[in-house]
């Protein structure tokens, strides 16, 4: 178990609770119910899913089994993202696949956790496993020591500014 | 900071771009067993060497490989990162899943009181 703890006060932890996943924590200063409908509404999800991108919601049916895919447009290039959700247990929980057009059959299984702070903050929870003694090869070599945490810090500089 | 953001979102851009394409990842495959020349690269993936050395520099701006010449064969292993295949598409995940957090949080303060 390794622990990065960013930032003070942190608000973004960043773990890895095996050797096949990592885990990333985030409190925003949000009710649960509207993290939730950023999360699940075709409308608000295109207006942040795709990171300053276009993205194009080509599917999106939100239910056990239903198929999702996500094309992001920037100048460099499209970028498709699909999977399928296993598990749905509204305002708390979201289960589904991942996989990115450029690596198919690379799949990895995301899971989402949102929880409601008595402090009226709500902490999500991102847990990824992945499936490949290289992905995780890759993941100990590339995420935890480089750029990884280099994007958190800076990540965090970033939402200390947003208050 | 803004161009922090910004540098990490190109390098990300450049990393996808570099794993789009199938010859590509195959390379990264190749140099991770080992250095090759252009030549030899060329051969494996029944190339031309101009159509090789414009795969070569596209991973090469993604830091993914290096190349260096000695005498007239020019040598291409692994970047400083050496970053395989895999480990560069969980590298990029990592960031974009950072990323899409960082937006959704944006979203949500520029939001606020819309409910």
């Amino acid at each position: 178990m390794m622990n990065t703890a960013i930032g003070a006060p942190s608000r973004a932890l960043l773990s890895t609770p095996s050797d096949r996943e990592f885990r990333l924590e985030r409190f925003f200063h949000a009710k649960r119910e509207r993290v939730w409908k950023a999360l699940t509404e075709p409308e608000l999800l295109a207006q942040w899913w795709g990171r300053g991108n276009r993205l194009v919601i080509e599917r999106f049916e939100f239910e056990r089994g239903g198929h999702w895919r996500f094309v992001e447009h920037s100048e460099h290039g499209v970028h498709g993202f699909e999977g399928r959700y296993r598990e749905i247990v509204p305002l708390e929980r979201i289960v589904s696949s991942f996989e990115w057009d450029g690596m198919p059959a690379h799949v990895l299984i995301q899971t989402l956790t949102l929880e409601q702070l008595a402090d009226g903050r709500t902490k999500l929870v991102s847990t990824s496993l992945f499936h490949t003694v290289a992905e995780r090869d890759g993941m100990m070599k590339s995420g935890m020591e480089g750029g990884a945490n280099q994007s958190y810090e800076a990540l965090d500089r970033v939402l200390s500014t947003l208050g | 900071m803004l161009n922090y953001m910004v540098q990490c979102s190109a390098e990300l851009d450049n990393a996808f771009a570099a794993l789009s394409d199938q010859t590509r990842r195959g390379i990264l495959e190749q140099l991770g067993r080992g250095q090759a020349s252009i030549s030899d690269l060329a051969a494996r993936f029944e190339m031309t060497l101009t159509g090789i050395k414009k795969h070569v520099s596209v991973l090469e701006g993604a830091g993914l490989l290096t190349t260096e010449k000695v005498g007239r064969v020019r040598s291409c292993k692994l970047g400083p990162r050496r970053l395989q295949e895999e480990s560069a598409w969980i590298h990029a995940y990592q960031q974009m899943l950072a990323e899409r957090l960082d937006h959704l949080e944006a979203f949500l303060e520029r939001t606020k009181g819309d409910e």
